[in-house]
């Protein structure tokens, strides 16, 4: 190992030059460069919001069902002794610029830490999903042999696998909680990683640049990381950014059918609390769907844009 | 705009597709790139015209614009004229358009490969052309196609018309897309670099049907290429391209033995084949110009090993040095044997 | 005294096994290269041309092992390459060096230029930063390159300024030997010369020999000092080059130069080969060429004939001259 030591005697691993190249390409993008806007504010906010909120479990009967500021509703409540309905008009208030849901609890604040759960999840069970991914396909890649048909036997196994069944069962016996979901996810979620980064290594492979290296007297090792992780990490990156938007749907879905920690402030749960008083409070479900909405879109246009970046054949 | 032949337009015979200055810009995220930034040419009946140049010199976008084949945003034809039958090409209807391609202009494609459907069988492709413009059965229209396999010299041309692009090799590709191209008689072919990703005696087999071609049909060639030496067997007269443009013309012996431009010389000297052997090869300094960012002048002033003040500035006039020769450079101004643009 | 042979291969082979179905039967083979035998001095451009297919790539390939052959020798500099392992294969490998076709994948987009002409110093135990900075400064000037580019990456330069860039980390080592595989096909005709200069510049001042492996025969009768032909997998004739471009013999060679109008030898009529290159899975019986040969005879269909010297220093594969 010791040539691989001295390759990168003390360089940087990216070198300002290549990354100016790649932010000259990416900055192109108007979109992806609204997107990585959208993810900055996103993750500042998950980051440092939760500190300047209340409470976001705070329940208060008194203030509950509260519209967004500068909305209202009508609010019916039934007279069991005078038989009638009275309606009375209740107005969107600045302490709660976003409302209140069905317990009071104030909507901004649950939404803030919900961001913050997202990317935890986002990034964990991705991490955990593209780590594994490209662990099984650069191995499998460059062994070639039993060693390959058997990994991705094994790959073909798992992408097959229920993982919706899986989470159920660990459900009941353990109880719901946010770390059951990133473990199932990502360890479930690595299969089309694998299958991607092995096809990505091996046609590096065949390049003419890996055979130069071979024929300079370069060792295996020397070539799998000097030439081929560098090459495939711009793969790696670009599909960890585009995961993480499934990811987070996944963790909202899921919640949203009753199988996350339901004591949590993630997205998907107040979707879940909210899907029942539609027509009382429709901004419970409408104002985390918005959030995932643009989330997801963030996510998505700055995953393209990192890909084209990336591509050299792309004309940027 | 006087078109470049001047006089030997009407010296030869007469003119079946004439181009004049001819500006195809791409606008692109990164800049404006002139792939076409000026190009006159004529072309005569029953004539090989040959455009010659390196890798982003314009030849290729050239051929395409003739037919407005380029990707239309970002491309566009910024100026110019293409004339065929008395009517603009670069303005008129896209029915019309679509009338001539095919019919009248046909064009052939580098690679074979790409360019033949996969999913249909070569029979197919030839007929449909057939039949889009011209009203005959699919009978006759097969019977068309096996009769051209059979000119391009394809073995058992009516099992070759009911196999699929895969399974044909690459000469035999080749072959049955000029079959195809020819399928509907056209005025004008249009070539681009046929011969580029074959073999090489798969290139004489291509080129000999070339010219057998040209000489049966009353046809019309624009032979695009970068190989000289195809140029001096199958053309008649020669377009040298640089920069987006036309910087010499000439009849091909005419070119080949006194080249006026410094490119042109540039170019004929530096190919190993015609130059004494074992000496150094004379090559050009620097490399092609990019088309995003071309220099001021004349294109090729960077790398002229004659260049002069005036080239640095300004775009050199097309002059008849000749009435057959025409080059544009400054140091060719002051000898317009004939009357060019001065 | 040290001996002007610098390359001998004898017999050489390499067969790819062809698999089909499930359990991967072998349904075939195909023989890249099928025997051949050649030789290199020292100092000498051996000038390998053919078609696609023929297997000369392949045959450069198996030279410097980065391809088993399947039978065969391979002795450099004395030395027999095929049975060497460890550090003794990676010291031959310092002295043959291979400079490919394609600029833009020859050279790995994620590393300096610098880094890229330095790996073979580096893998070779070099490890002192300063050293490693003159020699690739002193590598790069020699093929005409700024040393100041060095921290520069692949895409900031030109297709020939790539391929020079690919010669200089092929003489990283001082090779004796280097294979040309097609090193100047992918670039333009103004750009070729360049290179092609470089190269002959390079080979007068250091003493190099090169396999030259190109299918454009204008440049190979200017580069090369002896030209051999290759079909499906076999080497049809070779001779010195004067001999060869003016009076070839095999009918191939002969298809081949006519051609090319400005290579046809003076007095010949131009040949047309019909059809195509037979597949490799199945080559024709007897001369692999019988099947396009326009000098075909009986005898071509059942024996293959071998390779004679029919001429001093003319060897050729043709019943024609048996």
């Amino acid at each position: 190992m010791t040539d691989i030591k001295q390759a990168r005697r003390g360089k940087p691993v990216v070198d300002k030059r290549l990354l100016h190249y790649y932010w000259e390409r990416l900055s192109k993008n108007r979109m992806s460069i609204a997107g990585l806007g959208f993810i900055v504010l996103l993750s500042l906010v998950g980051i440092f919001g939760p500190i300047f909120i209340p409470d976001p479990q705070k329940t208060d009967f008194e203030i509950k069902n509260m519209p967004p500021i500068g909305f209202s509703i009508d609010e019916s409540v039934y007279d069991i002794k005078t038989g009638e309905f009275t309606t009375t008009v209740i107005l969107g208030k600045p302490d709660h610029p976003l409302g209140t849901d069905s317990k009071g609890r104030d909507m901004l604040a649950m939404l803030i830490s919900g961001a913050r759960i997202s990317l935890l999840v986002g990034l964990l069970a991705t991490g955990i999903a593209i780590f594994l991914g490209t662990f099984i396909g650069v191995l499998s890649a460059y062994s070639g042999g039993w060693v390959d048909n058997a990994l991705m036997r094994f790959t073909d196994i798992m992408m097959t696998f229920p993982f919706f069944l899986l989470l159920v069962m660990i459900v009941f016996i353990f109880g719901p909680s946010l770390a059951i979901i990133v473990l199932v996810i990502g360890l479930t979620g690595w299969t089309g990683a694998a299958r991607l980064i092995r096809s990505e290594t091996l046609s590096i492979r065949t390049r003419d640049f890996i055979t130069a290296s071979r024929a300079l007297g370069a060792s295996d090792a020397r070539i799998m990381f000097n030439h081929l992780i560098p090459n495939v990490s711009s793969l790696v990156i670009v599909m960890a950014t585009l995961s993480i938007p499934g990811v987070i749907m996944a963790e909202a879905a899921l919640s949203f059918i009753g199988l996350g920690d339901p004591m949590s402030t993630s997205w998907g749960t107040i979707l879940n609390t909210g899907q029942h008083s539609l027509d009382t409070a429709w901004w419970v479900a409408v104002e985390p769907g918005i959030a995932l909405f643009f989330t997801v879109l963030s996510f998505n246009f700055f995953g393209d844009g990192l890909r084209d970046a990336f591509d050299p054949k792309a004309s940027i | 705009m006087k078109s470049v032949y001047g006089n030997y337009a009407k010296v030869k015979s007469e003119t079946v597709l004439e181009v004049i200055n001819l500006k195809t810009w791409f606008f692109t995220r990164r800049g404006t790139v002139k792939a076409v930034n000026g190009v006159d040419f004529a072309l005569k009946s029953g004539e090989c015209l040959c455009l010659v140049g390196e890798s982003g010199c314009g030849k290729s976008v050239t051929a395409l614009s003739v037919l407005r084949l380029f990707d239309s945003p970002p491309g566009r034809i910024v100026q110019g004229e293409v004339i065929y039958k008395g009517t603009d090409l670069t303005k008129c209807p896209m029915p019309y358009l679509r009338k001539i391609r095919g019919k009248d202009i046909a064009m052939v494609f580098q690679n074979a490969q790409s360019s033949l459907n996969p999913v249909f069988t070569i029979g197919d492709q030839i007929a449909e052309q057939v039949m889009v413009h011209q009203r005959i059965s699919r009978a006759e229209a097969l019977d068309r196609a096996r009769m051209l396999m059979e000119e391009m010299n394809i073995p058992q041309p009516g099992r070759a018309l009911k196999m699929y692009p895969h399974q044909m090799s690459g000469g035999m590709k080749q072959r049955a897309m000029i079959a195809m191209s020819l399928s509907c008689n056209p005025a004008i072919l249009i070539a681009d670099e046929p011969t580029t990703s074959v073999d090489v005696t798969i290139r004489a087999q291509i080129i000999y049907i070339l010219q057998e071609l040209k000489n049966g049909r009353d046809m019309s060639v624009i032979f695009i290429t970068h190989d000289l030496s195809l140029v001096k067997e199958i053309g008649d007269r020669a377009a040298v391209v640089y920069g987006g443009k036309i910087v010499e013309v000439a009849p091909v012996e005419h070119i080949l033995k006194n080249p006026a431009h410094p490119y042109t010389v540039g170019l004929i000297d530096c190919l190993p084949d015609i130059s004494a052997q074992n000496k150094r090869l004379p090559s050009i300094p620097g490399n092609t110009p990019n088309p995003l960012d071309m220099p001021p002048g004349c294109p090729f002033h960077p790398r002229c090993p004659k260049v002069m003040d005036i080239c640095r500035a300004v775009e050199p006039a097309t002059v008849n040095i000749t009435d057959v020769h025409a080059v544009s450079c400054h140091l060719f101004v002051n000898m317009d044997g004939g009357s060019g643009n001065g | 005294m040290v001996s002007n042979l610098l390359l001998q291969v004898k017999g050489l082979r390499k067969y790819y096994r062809v698999t089909a179905g499930l359990m991967s039967r072998t349904r075939g083979e195909i023989r890249a290269v099928d025997g051949v035998s050649l030789a290199i001095n020292r100092g000498e451009v051996l000038g390998l041309v053919g078609e696609s297919g023929c297997g000369k790539s392949t045959l450069g390939k198996i030279i410097l092992r980065l391809e088993e052959p399947t039978a065969g020798e391979i002795n450099f500099n004395g030395i027999d390459v095929i049975n060497l392992k460890g550090r003794d294969l990676r010291e031959m490998r310092g002295k043959m060096q291979i400079v490919f076709q394609d600029p833009d994948s020859s050279l790995d987009p994620r590393m300096t230029v610098g880094g890229s002409i330095e790996e073979a110093l580096v893998v070779h135990g070099i490890s002192d930063s300063a050293e490693l900075e003159e020699r690739v400064a002193r590598l790069m000037e020699k093929v005409g390159l700024e040393a100041g580019f060095r921290e520069r990456y692949p895409h900031e330069f030109s297709g020939g300024q790539k391929q020079r860039i690919g010669i200089a980390r092929a003489l990283a080592m001082d090779p004796q030997l280097i294979i040309a595989d097609e090193p100047v096909s992918a670039l333009d005709v103004s750009v070729q010369a360049q290179v092609l200069n470089l190269m002959m510049d390079i080979r007068d001042r250091d003493g190099l020999a090169y396999l030259f492996v190109s299918h454009d025969l204008s440049v190979v009768r200017y580069l090369s000092d002896r030209v051999a032909v290759m079909y499906l997998g076999k080497i049809v004739e070779m001779a010195d080059k004067e001999e060869f471009f003016k009076a070839p013999l095999h009918p191939y060679t002969e298809a081949l130069l006519s051609a090319i109008a400005s290579l046809r030898p003076d007095g010949r009529n131009r040949i047309l080969l019909t059809g195509d290159v037979p597949s490799p899975l199945n080559p024709p019986s007897g001369c692999r060429f019988h099947t396009r040969c326009h000098r075909m005879m009986p005898v071509c269909q059942q024996i293959e004939p071998q390779l004679t010297e029919s001429a001093p220093g003319h060897y050729v594969s043709c019943h024609l001259y048996a």
